[in-house]
Order: structure tokens, then C-alpha cells, then sequence
């Protein structure tokens, strides 16, 4: 799935005529302008001393605003960034262990299991809102902190079973039996042999979720509460009202945070464009 | 694969542990996505409360009302602008996703594609705002190069939407076709020209039906997504672009009405479910197939290893 | 090779185990804290519910340092919006929340909300009569102290129109905005400024009545508009992209630059429309009770109020006392809030009429 097959190489050689200024090059090229475009706007204006779309002159001004005057905006980063790892990190757990168990062994519902860890990933995120907000009303549950982790584990879920099974797909069977025949046990199979093999897909899925999990806002917009307002829901009230600039400052800081991320994780990119 | 050929542990043993390993998210998934799932289907066929929430009572009132022409036209408009903004997307992401197989630069091509992927799509949306503004960005470029006078009204009409919406919802389109294509034999399309074929007559009848999995894909994960957009029309629509997720979303927050809600809720939700159904059994009906080839090499591959290994013990 | 990779696969799940392991200390601490907001009231906190962009910060600051306890503020930008999430998580976790009157009916009725104890209200005879007499829901405010009353109008950017605008609900007609307006997308709002251009009640339920008004905003509003818009459209008048939005001054006048605020022309349209009183009701099973009467009654402490009334601009309306305490000049005067604004009632059962017309206004071409 990843990782280079022996054709890759040889197709370096076969195919010449790929020329720089190909139309699919053009395009593509095309479509990354298309892609930054929004990014570069966003970033030119945050240094824009003036609050309308008038450029002035440039400034930080927002930056500090940013960073001395936004105690609510810091107080729903945290928010959003416990959410984040809490949720990522149980949704790492339980998505390894079922790609594995889905993986290797056969038992009654696997079908099930599939089918239904694909649904989260496509079905459009108003749904996912609105059947949990209907959920947790239902059976009683105080919207908070606990229901955003429970929504976000949810939706991190397939990302992490599909990375882990795409490596799984790799890995080969015959390893677990040698562990096996020099008497390791099933929980030291797992701990020395399964997981270190397939932490790559096991770490893009943490990455893929915790991104996910920072980005999201249309589910946790229906299951906050009280005291519960992540970074998102902040974004969301500051663009209908209030002091527009800070976010534009805000958003280049966490354009780079991304990049930061995403560039310290550059291995795993293919493995997670395979299962996005 | 050499677990059904190798060693067969006992079939309970098997079950067993797979069960242990997979329950949990099993479980997970069953109380907090299909019990809601459930709950919605349950909720569309009682009566509306007053003030929100519903009454313990059988009506089949959600469904009569989800039968207005008003939500039908609605339903008309989500659906051409989800096929326009859809087409577009895969028409641009083909070519990409080439071009990206193609490149030495892979890594650095996905890093460019995923960034602006992972950016909080508010932050994007916003971005767009200032952009398409009568005095923004893309109007005041215009202006300066002296091709127009006065700004152009670019943004709050149904053009506005599907442009964010391609823009959204594109990476989802890229990244599932440069998979697929990354692992197409390219000198299949040397073998095509040398037949004959022109260049584009070659990737259409030679590459297309092999990267048919990844183009299914690409199609489910944007027209769905795009299918249920709640936010893009709220935000760049104009007075006539409200799409069914809006509707949903009305009912909910507005109107009180949580059977109608429901109802929309399901229709959609049944439409996704064939969706992923359809993409599932194509992509395992491929790796069928490719399974013949390659459980063939397996074979030699085994007899191979079989030789050196019984050398060395 | 392949043993170096191996060791570092280990040494990364160690990373992860220490991450999963340090996020299950956060969650536990945090739902703790949760705990302690739920179960006990001595913890030092107050959690309000209000209307995005409606609580000065100066004032929450004041309040947590003389009492020296921690207000949480959460926001929302509807009625219907509160009142879902109310209902879904059962009204529990907040102390404070602020429901425009209709809600506030609703809320008195159901039963969410707790009985006031005036004697830890000394402030409250600073409210206006005026207020209190429009006030019919809860007229000795038993259960609800009004926060603010005010009502929505019209921006138009001076700059951008033509002369001689009508400054009434009329400008929505004027085809030489067409494209450059934009009205509130809030069905009781819009219906309500239709109604009593036409010159009947904002709460009718006389079936003609609603006729007329959907006839006027469908052939003589809506083809002007570009937009139903309570989201940004503050935003898009001071980009120039609206010339002429109805909506609440605060919001309109924050985005604009200081300097340029008198190219705005605000007006409240004389024939009238829904006035809204935003409440402050103390939820039913609020475990800062005691704290809450504190904050109700310090926000309507003059020299308090008036910055409230300093950072919207509002006038002195409500509390009455508070104008002496006033440094700047409100968006609109107290006059203009006419005779003919009226309060927005719960219309119960007969709301679906107005739900079936804003369905077909705001749906359809």
C-alpha cells in the first residue's frame, strides 16, 4: 500500500516523457496556488495594521492582542487541546486493537465492525451533531467536556482502525509465529512484536486524530456545555462578531503549528493521504 | 495470506481473541454512534414538543411535513450544487493526483496539499469572505490592473458556494486518487502509446479503469461531505442558497421541530450508508481480483524462501 | 538497520503511552473539576450563559476580583439555540443564563428557573417602570431581573447611498440597494418589522394579517436583499459589501473604525418592531446560587451598569440611574424606542403559522 513497490523504481526509468510543463503539472500546480491562496490572504492581512481590508502599513498589533489580550481565547485552546489528546489518544487505543482483532481473526459481527467504522468518516458532521446532542439528551448525560471527548473519539475512531489496517496489510504473519514458537505469550506478542511493527500507522492515526480533533467545529458546536467552549467555537463567535484581525493572527499561528507538525510527521504523510 | 495456510490455531481460540481486540470499539461505535442513529430513527416518528425535544406519541407528522414542495426545491438545489461542486473537485484532483504520482517531490507535494487540509475550515471560510468581497482581495487586484471599476459581486450567491465548497472539500478527492494512481504500473502506458493510443486516449482507457477503487472513493468522500454542508452556505451563501444540512440545522436550532429534524437526519444518513456499501464492495471486489495475482507470486515467493531457509537449517 | 528502526518504534510507543497515560490524568482532573461544579458549591465559580458579544469583560473582571471567585462565560447566538442545549443536557451546569422575554416566559412556565430572593437584591429598584410595565410576563420580576431592553434597526453607510432614503421599514424597498441589503435571519425579527410597517401587532395570529406581511417581504423586500444574514453582517457593511443591514447597533458600529462612525446613519424605524428585553434568571438547581444573586445584583449597581451601557452604547433604558454614570453617547436615544415597539411573546402552538411562512420566505426563490 505504501511504501515503494519494485515497479516505482523501474518506472523512473521506463517513462520519459514526463515533461515539466505537462498539463497534469500545470494543473497541479494550479491547484496548490488554489489551495494557499486563502492562507497567504489570511497571513498578508494579520499584519495589517488597519481593522478594515484596507492595507496600512504593517504591524503587530494584532499579535499582541493575540497574545496579552485574549484570555478567553487561551482558555478555549486548552479546552480544545485536552480534548484533543484525550480523545486521540482513546481513539489510538481502541482503533489499534480493532484493526488488529479485524485483521487476524475471524468472529461473529466483523462485518459489522467495518461497515460501521466507515460510517463517521462520511457521513456529514450536521448528522453526527445532531444524533449525538439528541443522544445525550436522551439518556440524561450533561453536556460538557465528557460529551465533546465521547463526539471526537467517535469521528477520531476510523481514522486510526483505517492507518493501522492499511499497515497491518504489510505486516507479515509469520513474525508473530516465531514470537509464538519462542513461547511468547499473546500479550508479549502484541507489546514486542504487533506494535512496533505497525507504529507508523499507529502514530499517523494520533496525528490524524489529534488534527482532526483541533479542527472540528459543527460536532462540538451541538454537544458543548458549560465551561466547555473549545478553539473553534471561539473562531466561530469571533468571526460573526467582535475584533476580526486577532484572527487572522491567530489562524497564522496555527498554520504554522500545522506545518510544524505535519513536517515533523513528513513520514507518515503518504500513509495518512492513503486513508483520508 | 499465511495465516490460513500456516499453522491453524483452534477456530474458538481464533474467535476469542479476535473478539477481545475488536470489542471494544465495537462497543464503542454501538452506544455512541448507532444508538444515536437509532435514537434519530426512533424520534422521526413521534410528535413534536413545544418547546424542542418530543412527546412519547406516534405521528407521522415529520414525514408529511419533509414532503413540502419549499424542502423539495431545496433538496433539488443541495443536489446540483453537490454533483457541480463534486465533478469539479475530481476533474482537478485527477490531473493532481497524477502529476503528484508522478513527481520525485512527493512528500513535499502532500505536505503543500495537507496543510491547508488541516487549517480550521472557519479560518478557510473566513479567508474566502476576504477574499470575494466586492471590496477584497480579488476585486481590488482587479481594480489596480485597471480591468475593472467598480467591484464585481463575487460572493453570497450559489457560484460563491460551490467555489468554497470545491475548495473545502478537494484535498478529499486528491488524497484518495494519488493513492490509487501511485501504485499504477505506469509503463502500462507506454505499452497503450506504443499501440497507438494518443496520451489522454491512453490514461482514459488504460489508467482510468485501474484507478477505479480510488476515484469511487474520491467520489463518496466529497459528495457526501459536500451533500450535508452546513457551514460554506451558511457563511458564502446568499439569501437562496440554503442546502439540507442548513434545513436540519434550523429545525433544530429554530424551529424546535426534532422529528423533522430526525427525518432529514435519516434520509441522509441512508444515502451515506449505501455510499460507503457501494465503495466497500467495489474496492473488495479489486482487491479480489488482485488477490489472484498476487497470491500466485505468494506461491513462488514461498517456494523460494522455502529453499533458502531448508539451506540454512 | 532494521534493529536501530526497531529500538526507535519502541522508544515512540514509550512516547505514546506516556502521552495516553497523561491524557487520562487530564480528563480525570478535569471531569473532577466538573465534579466539584456539579456536586458542591463550594468551589469558586460562576457559569453564565449569554448572547455572544454581550458581557464586557471589564465587568466580569470587577466582579471576580471583589468577590474573588472565577466566572465562566459561554455563548450563544439565538433563543433556540440556549434552549436546545438546555433541554438537552437538562438545564443543569449553569447559574446564570439570559433569555430574551418570550424565553423567559417559557422558562418561567416549565419551571427551569429559580425564584428570586429580593432581599439579596437591593439594586433591583433601579429598573425602570417602563421596562417593568413591558414586562408582562413576570411584571415584580419574581423570577427574572431584566438585563437589557433594547431593539433591532437599520445601518445605512452614508458614504455608499443615494440621498433622500426614507429612514423607515420602507428602505427595504428602495430597488437602489438592490444587492446591498440585508435583513436579520431571525423569523420573529423580519416578521416583525413586515407587521408593523404594515400596521398590525408583532405577536398576531390573524392568518390575513401574516399574509400581507409575507406578501410584503417576499415581492418588495426580498428581491433587494442579498442575504439573511445574523452572522457576519456587521463585518460585511464596514467592508462596504452592505450598504444598508438591519440589525443590533453594537453590532454594526464594533467592526467600523472609531473615526469613521459618523458615515453610519442608525435609526430605530418609527412604525415600530420587536422589542426584546434580554432577562437574567438563575437556573433551577444552580449550586452558586447565593453568587448568582451577587452577580444580578452588582451588574445593576449604577456605576456597573453604566459600563455595560459604555460598551454597547446603549441608552439608559433600563436602569435608569445608571445614565449619570454614562461617559459615552449612546448609538440611539431612549425616545426612539417609540410606543410602537413591542414585546415579542411565546405564541405557543401558533408559531407553526409563522414557521410556515419563514419556510416559504427564506427556502424558496
Amino acid at each position: 500500500m505504501n511504501g515503494r513497490n519494485p515497479e516505482n523504481g523501474r518506472k523512473q526509468v521506463m517513462f520519459h516523457d514526463h515533461r515539466t510543463f505537462s498539463f497534469s503539472n500545470i494543473v497541479m500546480v494550479l491547484v496548490v496556488v488554489f489551495l494557499f491562496l486563502p492562507l497567504f490572504v489570511v497571513v498578508l492581512y494579520s499584519f495589517n495594521s488597519s481593522k478594515g481590508m484596507t492595507w496600512d502599513h504593517a504591524s503587530l498589533v494584532w499579535y499582541e492582542k493575540l497574545i496579552f489580550d485574549s484570555p478567553s481565547l487561551w482558555m478555549a485552546f486548552k479546552n480544545s487541546l485536552i480534548i484533543a489528546l484525550t480523545s486521540s489518544a482513546t481513539a489510538t487505543v481502541l482503533g489499534t486493537l480493532a484493526a488488529i482483532g479485524i485483521k487476524w481473526y475471524r468472529f461473529p459481527g466483523k462485518s459489522y465492525i467495518t461497515t460501521v467504522s466507515y460510517l463517521p468518516m462520511v457521513l456529514p458532521e450536521v448528522i453526527i451533531g445532531i444524533s449525538m446532542l439528541i443522544f445525550f439528551s436522551a439518556v440524561k448525560i450533561q453536556l460538557g467536556m465528557f460529551t465533546i471527548f465521547v463526539a471526537h473519539t467517535t469521528f477520531n475512531l476510523p481514522f486510526v482502525f483505517l492507518l493501522v489496517s492499511a499497515r497491518l496489510d504489510e505486516f507479515d504473519y509469520s513474525t508473530i509465529e516465531a514470537a509464538r514458537d519462542l513461547g511468547a505469550n499473546e500479550r508479549q506478542t502484541l507489546l514486542r512484536v504487533i506494535i512496533p511493527s505497525i507504529m507508523p500507522g499507529v502514530l499517523s492515526g494520533f496525528l490524524m486524530s489529534i488534527t482532526m480533533s483541533l479542527e472540528d467545529f459543527v460536532i462540538t458546536f451541538f454537544v458543548s456545555g458549560p465551561g466547555s467552549g473549545t478553539l473553534p467555537l471561539y473562531v466561530y463567535s469571533m468571526i460573526r462578531y467582535g475584533v476580526s484581525p486577532v484572527i487572522n493572527a491567530l489562524s497564522f499561528v496555527m498554520i504554522l503549528g500545522t506545518m510544524l507538525i505535519a513536517w515533523v510527521f513528513r513520514r507518515f504523510l503518504k500513509t495518512i493521504a492513503a486513508n483520508s | 495470506m499465511s495465516i490460513k495456510d500456516g499453522r491453524r490455531s483452534s477456530e474458538r481460540r481464533e474467535r476469542r481473541l479476535g473478539v477481545s481486540y475488536a470489542a471494544p470499539m465495537g462497543v464503542w461505535f454501538t452506544v455512541f454512534f448507532i444508538a444515536p442513529l437509532v435514537i434519530i430513527i426512533l424520534y422521526s416518528f413521534l410528535k413534536r414538543g413545544l418547546y424542542g425535544g418530543v412527546e412519547w406519541e406516534f405521528s407521522l407528522t415529520a414525514y408529511g411535513q419533509m414532503f413540502n414542495p419549499n424542502f423539495g426545491k431545496v433538496l433539488l438545489r443541495t443536489i446540483w450544487i453537490s454533483v457541480v461542486a463534486t465533478a469539479f473537485c475530481i476533474l482537478l484532483a485527477i490531473p493532481t493526483g497524477y502529476a503528484m504520482a508522478r513527481s520525485k517531490h512527493q512528500t513535499l507535494l502532500l505536505f503543500l496539499i495537507i496543510i491547508p487540509f488541516w487549517t480550521n475550515s472557519l479560518i478557510r471560510i473566513y479567508a474566502w469572505i476576504s477574499i470575494l468581497s466586492t471590496e477584497g482581495f480579488f476585486n481590488e487586484i482587479l481594480k489596480s490592473l485597471g480591468i475593472i471599476d467598480e467591484g464585481l459581486h463575487l460572493i453570497y450567491n450559489h457560484g460563491s458556494v460551490i467555489l468554497v465548497l470545491i475548495y473545502m472539500y478537494l484535498p478529499f478527492a486528491i488524497l484518495p486518487l494519488f493513492t490509487t494512481i501511485d501504485k499504477f504500473d505506469f509503463s502500462l502506458l507506454d505499452a497503450a502509446r506504443d499501440l497507438g493510443a494518443t496520451k489522454f486516449g491512453a490514461i482514459r482507457l488504460v489508467m482510468l479503469p485501474n484507478i477505479r477503487s480510488g476515484l469511487l472513493t474520491a467520489i463518496v468522500f466529497t459528495f457526501i461531505p459536500i451533500f450535508g454542508a452546513y457551514t460554506v452556505p451558511l457563511l458564502v451563501g446568499g439569501k437562496d442558497s440554503t442546502m439540507i444540512g442548513n434545513i436540519i440545522v434550523d429545525q433544530v436550532s429554530k424551529t424546535r421541530n426534532w422529528p423533522l429534524a430526525s427525518a432529514f437526519s435519516m434520509i441522509l444518513t441512508l444515502v451515506s450508508t449505501v455510499g460507503v456499501i457501494w465503495m466497500m464492495m467495489s474496492s473488495r471486489k479489486e482487491q479480489a481480483q488482485k488477490k489472484n495475482v498476487t497470491n500466485q507470486q505468494k506461491t513462488e515467493q514461498n517456494i523460494l524462501d522455502h529453499h533458502t531457509t531448508g539451506g540454512e537449517a | 538497520m532494521r534493529k536501530t528502526e526497531q529500538v526507535s518504534w519502541r522508544r515512540a510507543m514509550h512516547l505514546v503511552v506516556a502521552i495516553v497515560v497523561m491524557s487520562m490524568v487530564l480528563v480525570g482532573v478535569s471531569s473532577c473539576k466538573k465534579q466539584g461544579a456539579n456536586g458542591t458549591s463550594s468551589d469558586n465559580k460562576l457559569y453564565l450563559y449569554n448572547w455572544t458579544y454581550y458581557t464586557p469583560d471589564e465587568i466580569i473582571e470587577r466582579f471576580e476580583k471583589e468577590y474573588d471567585v472565577d466566572v465562566v462565560v459561554d455563548n450563544f447566538s439565538s433563543n433556540e439555540e440556549m434552549f436546545a442545549k438546555l433541554m438537552a443536557g437538562g438545564g443543569k451546569g449553569y447559574d446564570i443564563i439570559f433569555p430574551s422575554a418570550d424565553y423567559t416566559s417559557i422558562m418561567i412556565n416549565l419551571g427551569l428557573v429559580e425564584e428570586l430572593d429580593h432581599d439579596k437584591l437591593p439594586n433591583l429598584k433601579y429598573i425602570s417602570p417602563l421596562v417593568r410595565s413591558k414586562a408582562t410576563y413576570d411584571p415584580d420580576m419574581r423570577y427574572s431581573v431584566p438585563y437589557n431592553m433594547g431593539a433591532s434597526g437599520v445601518a445605512v453607510n452614508k458614504t455608499k447611498a443615494p440621498e433622500g432614503y426614507a429612514r423607515d421599514w420602507s428602505i427595504f424597498e428602495d430597488s437602489r440597494f438592490a444587492k446591498r441589503m440585508s435583513m436579520l435571519d431571525d423569523m420573529r425579527e423580519v416578521m416583525g418589522a413586515a407587521l408593523k410597517h404594515l400596521g398590525y401587532s408583532v405577536n398576531t395570529v390573524n392568518p390575513e394579517e401574516l399574509a400581507q406581511a409575507k406578501a410584503l417581504i417576499n415581492d418588495k423586500w426580498k428581491p433587494n436583499l442579498v442575504k439573511f444574514d445574523a452572522e457576519g453582517f456587521g463585518k460585511a457593511f464596514s467592508r462596504g459589501e452592505f450598504w444598508v443591514v438591519h440589525g443590533y447597533a453594537e453590532n454594526v458600529f464594533e467592526e467600523f473604525p472609531e473615526d469613521k462612525w459618523d458615515e453610519i446613519d442608525f435609526f430605530l424605524p418609527p412604525e415600530g418592531g420587536a422589542l426584546s428585553i434580554d432577562n437574567m434568571v438563575v437556573v433551577k438547581g444552580s449550586q452558586h446560587s447565593d453568587m448568582a444573586h451577587e452577580f444580578i445584583n452588582f451588574i445593576h449597581r449604577p456605576e456597573i451598569y453604566a459600563i455595560f451601557l459604555d460598551t454597547f452604547r446603549y441608552p439608559a433604558i433600563t436602569n435608569t440611574e445608571a445614565g449619570k454614570y454614562t461617559k459615552n453617547k449612546p448609538f440611539y436615544s431612549a425616545e426612539d424606542v417609540n410606543d410602537n415597539f413591542e414585546v415579542l411573546q411565546d405564541l405557543k402552538d401558533d408559531l407553526q403559522l409563522y414557521n410556515d411562512i419563514w419556510q416559504d420566505i427564506r427556502y424558496v426563490n
